[in-house]
């Protein structure tokens, strides 16, 4: 297993675990090649990580949006902010952890697609014959540097609980991490504010991932049950997609593959992965 | 009224959805978290089945666990053709236990395969691999001589049985397991028939196939 | 044998040759077969034209492996966004994502050769000359029977070397023991060959090795007999267990050694045009297709059809609604539209209908043409894209302008989209192509011997209760189409649902007087003299505007007007965009005003 050596990963902040999962009992996953172990603290709140062939050392944590995160290299900036996780009247749901052999840009860059909806998330996120992407705006934003895409619509066949028919869904797409995602969809109860979905993806090695899912909403009947089956059925339908994707890492020659205009997104998010000269998990364009 | 004790990722559980719906049955499903819950494992659940294992079916007062037994009850009770389990040719009978068996081996190794790879379960994935392409070999060769001989299922006759609906699900998910199908073209063809079945539905992980010539 | 197995395969000389990939039987059913050839993967599926595809395993928009995708025997789908990719050419023929453009840039997936040899599949990188002969099967009366192939987790000179001791088992222990013997024959890289005798006599056996990757390798197997098999499942089932015996012996022996690595295979990279995001292509006409009139056959009462195939090459992809240009003898250039089927891209098929007062292109094509004459065309356009998320599709023909819109009718019947094809006629007798027209059922109503009033009711009552996602598709005559049009709009149809093409423009169109006209961007000031296109003008100074029908129908070469007020004389427009003053067609509009300012 080659280890990363991609210092703009090493830095990063990742996740590794759901809190509510972590017991004082040794755990262990693999972060980027390298063997990591966990376990709740016994005296205070919070949980500590250690390299496991090193466990008289600690790795730095956060605990953060209902997930422990961790860093093999120099944190040198703050994780990003989620400001709505912190909403006293939302439900903050830790909704799967699923195994995917897939490189974490590539899981990521479905997370932005939404073209494939009718087709790999049929009945649920879309519906054939309303395939079409309308179009959006994607920027970089100055400030954060985070990628932005707005004014996504798109139909979704049962969109509210009694609605006859589907309707149009607007979509804010956001990535504030090379292998995070975060969705804001209008709530279907307080048209004032928007859900939270957002996909954290451990990078296990530079082919595999585990992906997370947090779900923040303003819903007031969903059991958590039913907000956790929803997304395993959501990431069990995007598991064999992305699993016949090749190659694995994300290519970002703009020669490799053929976008079209309903992939800008992807398009921004790969030429900001190049930019950010991230060489884990894709395959950076020849210089 | 029929209730089905339900995980939308689990094969066993799919193997009855899959035949209720295509015997037509309507049901109420009751979510049961295997993954990360573990709630097949809970005391309120071992109550329903000891085994702490999915699916469970309720039929009105009757209660029964197993994937390839609520099968047969389900086909015996509810198939009025008799051709899903078919009790009145005793040697095709015969051949449909013998696959019933044979999909409890696929469980065992490919099933547990994908569930290394998915949901981070401690088995040990080279050797459920290994016995994996080892079953498929052996069905796969089955499966190119009955074609041969006319027929698209796995147990011989016109029409499907509850063995093929045994066998797919963990055939179809092995690639989550890393166990590639490639060098199975039969089964491969066999599970495009499969997917033909009138009332053939599918779950995360499977995907449809087009229409027949 | 020693030797053998340390030799490694030569991946750029096996690259050059062609390799078994499946069996025929293996093509069956619609299935989309997942092979692969030194490392490198393939879906491999037939058309229900029998055409065998060997297409790259990726689908070129985002890598996701075509193997998993839908054949439904005219067109294969990507199983991630649907994208559909036509029989023969791969070429995409729609991308639902964006359904009402016709996809702007060719886009086509990797295909390699292949053939049908022996019963088996033949392919291969970049394979020179023919499949390879085995003499063995080629005697005249041999009866030839493919064996079950069977994959070997063993490099291929490995698995060749035991091939050449292929020993025949009995497994079926009821029969008495006969003396069995085989005789090695000959023994290549890639084919042994050896002879085995028992109580039927002397029969060739032929083992071909398809070198999957570097420690992978399928045995395809042909047996030739004088006479044929008495009971050849038997034979099947005695040949499937002696080499499973082998296959068991070579894997064995290839656990002794360090296991080949797999081969790295390049994924080949799209053109630069379909790297970006396309720009609106500036082209003028141009005919850069040799195609030869295979059959002309009469299909209504003064229509004809012309099957067109290609010369040389692969004819370009097209979706439904598109049309080319066809270049005549005479010098005249005239559209047509494509009436095919989707996935029938071995030809294409024109319906010509004579018109008494035309200036001469169709009846140069009716008396003119003959089976066998080249005829030039264009690459085909398309400004009638087909949507095909619309829940309810109406087609709405008048007279041979039914052409597109049979393309169009197949496309959604072989999808099992919801639609309904109007056609209306003088009769029965001028209904093209009534078989065809048959196996829409009750798809389509056929209005004959209406009145200009009897039509304008029943067009009425057509597009009366238009539902949000229905599209009307129209094409006919201008004074049917002028009517249909403005009673849509009038009964609430939107201007994005409406979809029309003239096939031609009835205007009388005149370029007597001179003009001037300024382009704003490009900073330019021209005259138009009489006599000349505006379209003319442009192109001769430089400006390239792309352009297809060029006489005021087909909308391609419109521009936007900034100042003056232009004399339309198109019939692309609706009344209410010609009153706007603010676009005009090129090929056909001048000027009421002295001066034009245009926006290029």
């Amino acid at each position: 297993m080659s280890l990363c050596n991609d210092p703009v990963i090493r830095n990063q902040w990742h996740v590794i675990c759901a809190l509510e999962d972590i017991s004082p009992r040794n755990t262990h996953t693999t972060l980027l090649g390298e063997s990591v172990s966990f376990a709740a603290n016994t005296d205070t709140t919070g949980a500590r990580a250690w390299r496991t062939d090193a466990p008289d050392t600690s790795l730095p944590v956060t605990c953060a949006y209902g997930y422990l995160w961790t860093c093999l290299g120099t944190a040198d900036k703050p994780l990003f902010a989620l400001p709505e996780y912190a909403e006293a009247d939302r439900r903050n749901v830790c909704a799967a952890t699923v195994g995917v052999r897939v490189s974490a840009p590539r899981a990521v860059e479905n997370f932005l697609d939404m073209g494939h909806f009718p087709y790999v998330h049929t009945g649920i996120l879309g519906e054939q014959p309303h395939t079409e992407v309308r179009e959006y705006d994607v920027t970089v934003e100055e400030s954060t540097n985070d990628v932005i895409a707005t004014r996504c619509r798109f139909y979704q066949p049962m969109a509210a609980a009694g609605a006859d028919g589907g309707m149009l869904v607007e979509y804010i797409y956001r990535v504030p991490h090379p292998y995070c995602s975060v969705l804001y969809k209008s709530c279907p109860s307080d048209e004032s504010r928007l859900d939270v979905i957002a996909l954290f993806v451990q990078p296990v090695t530079e082919e595999t991932i585990r992906a997370h899912a947090l779900v923040s909403v303003i819903d007031e009947n969903s059991t958590d049950l039913s907000i956790r089956m929803f997304q395993q059925t959501i990431f069990g339908q995007d598991k064999p997609i992305l699993e016949n994707q090749f190659p694995k890492r994300l290519p970002l020659d703009p020669r490799a593959e053929t976008p079209i205009r309903a992939d800008k997104s992807a398009i921004v998010y790969r030429r900001w992965l190049s930019d950010l000269g991230i060489t884990y998990g894709v395959i950076p364009a020849a210089a | 009224m029929i209730t089905l004790y339900d995980y939308e990722l689990s094969g066993n559980c799919y193997k009855i959805r899959l035949l209720l719906s295509i015997l037509g049955i309507k049901y109420h499903s009751h979510t049961v978290e295997f993954y990360p819950a573990a709630e097949h494992k809970a005391p309120w659940f071992r109550q329903i089945n000891p085994l702490g294992q999915l699916p469970v079916l309720q039929d009105d007062d009757y209660t029964l666990c197993d994937s390839q037994a609520i099968m047969v009850y389900l086909a015996s009770r509810y198939d009025s053709g008799n051709s899903w389990y078919p009790r009145d040719d005793p040697q095709r009978l015969g051949s449909v236990s013998r696959w019933l068996a044979f999909a409890d081996s696929i469980t065992n190794s490919a099933s547990s395969a994908r569930l290394v790879e998915g949901f981070f379960y401690d088995f040990d994935a080279v050797a459920c691999r290994a016995e994996a392409h080892r079953l498929f070999r052996i069905l796969d060769e089955h499966l190119w001589f009955n074609a041969k001989s006319g027929h698209h299922w796995i147990v011989t006759g016109d029409s499907p049985t509850i063995a093929d609906i045994a066998c797919f699900p963990y055939i179809m998910l092995s690639e989550e397991g890393s166990i590639s199908r490639q060098d199975y073209p039969a089964i491969r063809r066999w599970s495009d028939h499969v997917k033909r079945i009138p009332g053939f539905t599918v779950m995360p992980g499977i995907f449809p196939a087009g229409p027949a010539q | 044998m020693t030797e053998q197995t340390l030799k490694t395969l030569d991946r750029a000389r096996a690259a050059r040759q062609w390799h078994p990939v499946a069996t025929s039987d293996d093509l069956r059913m619609r299935h989309v077969y997942h092979g692969q050839i030194l490392g490198r993967e393939l879906a491999v599926w037939r058309a229900d034209d029998g055409h065998v595809n060997v297409w790259e395993n990726r689908c070129l928009h985002r890598g996701v492996r075509l193997s998993i995708g839908i054949n439904d025997g005219h067109e294969l789908a990507c199983q991630y966004h649907g994208w559909r990719y036509a029989n023969r050419t791969a070429g995409c023929t729609y991308i639902p994502a964006h359904p009402a453009d016709a996809p702007a840039r060719t886009i086509c997936n990797n295909t390699y050769p292949a053939t049908e040899r022996y019963g088996l599949v033949w392919t291969g990188e970049a394979p020179e000359g023919t499949a390879p002969d085995a003499p063995e099967l080629q005697h005249a009366g041999n009866h030839l029977l493919v064996l079950r192939s069977l994959p070997v987790n063993a490099p291929l000179h490995l698995t060749a070397g035991h091939l050449a001791d292929y020993t025949f088992y009995r497994s079926d222990h009821t029969r008495p023991a006969t003396q069995v013997s085989t005789h090695l024959r000959r023994a290549g890289e890639f084919q042994v060959a050896v002879d085995w005798t028992d109580e039927n006599g002397t029969s060739a056996l032929v083992f071909f090795l398809q070198p999957t990757d570097n420690h992978r390798t399928s045995v395809h197997a042909v047996l030739a007999t004088s006479k044929p098999p008495d009971n050849p499942l038997q034979r099947l089932k005695d040949h499937n267990f002696a080499m499973s015996l082998l296959r068991d012996r070579i894997e064995q022996a290839a656990r002794q050694h360090p296991t080949p690595a797999a081969f790295t295979v390049a994924s080949p990279r799209v053109s630069e045009a379909l790297a970006t995001l396309p720009k609106l292509a500036a082209t003028g006409r141009k005919a850069p297709l040799r195609v030869v009139v295979k059959s002309i056959r009469d299909v209504a009462t003064e229509i004809k059809a012309f099957e067109l195939i290609s010369v040389d090459t692969q004819l370009p992809t097209f979706q439904p609604g598109a049309h080319i240009d066809v270049h005549l003898a005479n010098a005249q250039v005239r559209q047509y539209s494509l009436t095919n089927a989707p996935g029938q891209t071995d030809r294409y098929i024109i319906a010509v209908k004579r018109e008494a007062d035309g200036n001469g292109g169709s009846a140069f094509l009716h008396q003119s043409v003959r089976v066998g004459d080249t005829l030039a065309i264009s690459l085909p356009r398309n400004n009638f894209p087909l949507r095909r998320d619309a829940v309810n599709t109406l087609l709405i023909a008048g007279g041979i302008g039914i052409t597109p819109l049979l393309a169009m009718a197949q496309t959604l019947k072989s999808a099992d989209h919801p639609f309904h094809l109007h056609y209306f006629v003088q009769d029965q007798s001028h209904a093209a192509f009534p078989q065809l027209l048959s196996t829409f059922g009750t798809h389509i109503s056929m209005h004959t011997g209406l009145s200009p009033e009897q039509t304008r009711t029943t067009l009425a009552n057509t597009l009366e209760g238009y539902k949000p996602a229905s599209h009307v598709y129209l094409c006919g005559p201008a004074a049917m189409l002028s009517a249909a049009r403005d009673l849509a709009y009038r009964m609430n149809w939107p201007d994005e649902a409406i979809h029309f093409e003239f096939f031609k423009n009835t205007t009388d169109v005149t370029t007597d007087q001179a003009f001037t006209v300024e382009l704003a961007r490009s900073g330019l000031t021209l005259t138009v003299e009489s006599g000349q296109t505006l379209l003319h003008t442009l192109r001769t100074n430089g400006v390239e505007l792309p352009s297809s029908c060029e006489q005021g129908a087909c909308g391609t070469c419109r521009v936007g007007v900034l100042d003056g007020e232009p004399l339309h004389q198109d019939v692309y427009l609706s009344d209410a965009e010609h009153q706007r003053n603010d676009c005009l067609m090129t090929c056909v509009s001048r000027a009421r005003s002295e001066k034009l300012v245009l926006d290029i």
